[in-house]
């Protein structure tokens, strides 16, 4: 069990951050797991997966959406715990992160796994970004759309992904202090940088 | 076998026995700070007198004001703890805990300086007249020069139940009531202190359990302890916390102020005993309100789980159920108000001016009781099935929408009964939306399956 070793992956929409983590698992022969965990957080769970979708990543914390997403009360009543909030989900989902890490080595992609595998000191945490025009490159063919709607759709993407991660895991969104490594993929190309990780895990976890 | 207390037992255990475990304790809590409340007006309108309780009444909003900047930061931080001891991070927990009590300071000291150095105006804006006025700044003073004490015991209290600790903060809630009821008599008729005894009982019963609550949270075997360095104000903490808080504390300020314009509006069309009038019928809707907002608060998890299980027949069943639940608490207090209105009002009072107008008055509140509490359990449900959005539109329409249009302009035409009348009147039709909101989303659901 004690050689079990976990990777997570933070990245920028557009960075290349999901296909790296699903080649450096392959090629460790470890799991990977990215949007599989909302499948598998509804089935432990029995809740509805549109619920964990709609949760997915995005976390609005200003006043506003303080305001209209009404935490607590509208008496003197106690907080009071109630499923369905982006709280419970997480939870949920975190719990699920958990449960796979005990089961074998794997690397994550996305929804603070850093953060909730920070206890476990056999876990690297790595962050991907790239140049925004080839982030831009590459969501425009991927969705199909022109140049200038998807720099819209990553600045929306970023906006959403950084307030999540801020608000559940205490820590800040792409800042180096929060991981261990942090690369952008544009430099090496993704092939190249999937090799650079894998020999930093390589060394990390002496494989 | 599902485990106890795991979400899935949501989704398998009978309704019944759900709603009971989950809706106990919260009836219970909240049914000791009504009491508390109305022991403490009891105490003072035999103790000390009729206009007392008058001067009561008026300080209502400005208490509730100080429970709101008190939410402003309990609520919030409450989530945040509960959501970083989810991942076992004790570090930012425990910052979490240092944080909330500076904060509290902060905002308890702020609050009191400036309420203290304006303390006469205030209560003269909020209806005070110069025969209540005294009794007023009296409990004010007192009860705002222990604002820090109250800010810290009721954010701490909150903090206590996200730490896993919801039985040790419901004692520490029905052991302040018990001091507060054991103290407040002895003040006000053993040693006279009159509406001071009253105000000093209330501040002496959260200082007692602001240092049981101490002594807790000082002890490093806790998880959650105050820890050097943990009560430096940390940017992130402060506003994820106020921004969670903020439309807690938004509701709780539209409360103070529609009680406001009703005590401006009885003091302009009955006078002083008019608004202690509604310091009693007040205290006594609050009772059967607050054993609903318990039931409520124990339906939230049962009828969010399924809901989003898409067990649509579990929330049925616990939807009815409350609501079946709610209507008999609100029938029982709508029978008694009706058939023994003058014997309620006589515990409250002995002086028969003031009785004279409590009696009408609980007549046409309390109308439509039976009904709203329909209206509550919608509310609650909307925001346990994850639509805040029609929970805060649902309560906006009974206290603001249709409460604040009635009290500007009924009371011009019926006077004090004006004030009364437009009461029954917003639950009434806050009652006819919620049911066509309820009855829009059934559908919607069952559409849907």
């Amino acid at each position: 069990m004690k050689k079990d070793y976990f990777i997570t992956i933070g990245r920028q929409l557009g960075s290349g951050g999901r296909i790296i983590g699903e080649k450096l698992a392959a090629q460790l022969g470890i799991s990977f797991y990215d949007k599989e965990l909302i499948q598998i957080a509804s089935q432990e769970s029995g809740l509805g997966k549109e619920y964990f979708e709609q949760a997915d990543e995005k976390k609005s914390y200003s006043i506003f959406g303080g305001l209209f997403g009404l935490r607590g009360s509208l008496a003197d009543e106690p907080f009071s715990t109630y499923y369905l909030n982006d709280e419970t989900l997480f939870k949920i989902q975190s719990d699920v992160i958990r449960k796979l890490a005990d089961k074998g080595s794997c690397l994550f992609v996305g929804r603070c796994a850093d953060y909730v595998l920070s206890e476990n000191p056999r876990c690297l945490n790595i962050y991907i970004s790239a140049d925004m025009d080839d982030r831009i490159k590459r969501i425009a063919e991927l969705h199909k759309m022109t140049a200038e709607k998807a720099r819209d759709y990553i600045e929306k993407a970023d906006k959403k992904r950084a307030g999540y991660y801020n608000y559940f895991s205490n820590k800040v969104w792409g800042e180096a202090e929060s991981y261990h490594l942090c690369v952008n993929s544009s430099v090496l190309g993704i092939d190249e940088t999937i090799t650079l990780i894998r020999h930093f895990a390589e060394k990390r976890f002496s494989l | 076998m599902v485990q106890k207390g795991s979400p899935l037992a949501l989704g398998n255990e009978s309704v019944w026995s759900l709603l009971l475990q989950y809706a106990i304790p919260s009836v219970i809590a909240m049914t000791a700070m009504s009491l508390y409340n109305i022991t403490d007006s009891i105490f003072i309108g035999h103790g000390v007198g009729a206009l007392a309780i008058s001067g009561l009444a008026i300080s209502f909003p400005l208490m509730n004001l100080s429970a709101a900047f008190g939410t402003l930061v309990g609520v919030g931080a409450s989530a945040l703890m509960s959501l970083r001891l989810g991942q076992k991070d004790y570090s930012t927990a425990n910052k979490i805990l240092g944080n909330v009590l500076v904060l509290n300071l902060i905002l308890g000291l702020s609050y009191t300086v400036v309420v203290l150095l304006f303390l006469d105006q205030i209560l003269i804006f909020f209806g005070a007249s110069s025969e209540t006025l005294p009794y007023a700044r009296d409990f004010m003073t007192i009860i705002t020069l222990g604002n820090v004490v109250t800010h810290m015991y009721f954010g701490l209290n909150a903090l206590m139940r996200a730490t896993g600790n919801p039985k040790r903060s419901m004692y520490a809630t029905i052991l302040s009531v018990i001091i507060n009821v054991i103290l407040a008599p002895l003040f006000i008729f053993g040693f006279k202190w009159g509406i001071r005894g009253a105000a000093l009982a209330t501040v002496i019963a959260q200082t007692s359990m602001l240092i049981w609550q101490f002594s807790y949270f000082r002890n490093k075997e806790n998880y959650i302890h105050f820890q050097n360095g943990s009560f430096r104000l940390k940017r992130k903490i402060v506003t994820d916390s106020m921004s969670i808080g903020m439309a807690p504390f938004l509701m709780n300020t539209a409360g103070s102020i529609i009680i406001i314009v009703i005590n401006q509006n009885l003091i302009k069309h009955g006078g002083d005993l008019a608004v202690g009038a509604y310091g009693i019928i007040n205290r006594v809707a609050a009772l059967f309100a607050m054993v609903v907002f318990g039931l409520n608060q124990g339906m939230q998890p049962i009828a969010g789980y399924n809901f989003g299980a898409k067990q649509f027949d579990r929330v049925n069943t616990v939807l009815k159920l409350t609501i079946l639940l709610a209507s008999a608490v609100m029938t029982v207090g709508f029978l008694i108000c009706e058939i023994f209105p003058h014997a309620v009002a006589s515990a409250f009072t002995t002086e028969e001016d003031l009785i004279d107008i409590v009696v009408p008055g609980l007549h046409i509140v309390m109308i439509f009781f039976p009904i709203i509490g329909f209206q509550m359990v919608a509310s609650t449900f909307f925001q346990s099935i994850g639509m805040p959005g029609k929970a805060i539109f649902m309560s906006l329409t009974r206290q603001v929408l249709f409460l604040l249009p009635c009290l500007l302009i009924l009371p011009s035409y019926f006077g004090v009964k004006g004030v009364w009348y437009s009461m029954p009147a917003a639950d009434l039709l806050s009652s006819i939306i919620a049911t066509y909101l309820l009855i829009s989303q059934y559908r919607k659901s069952y559409i849907k399956q």
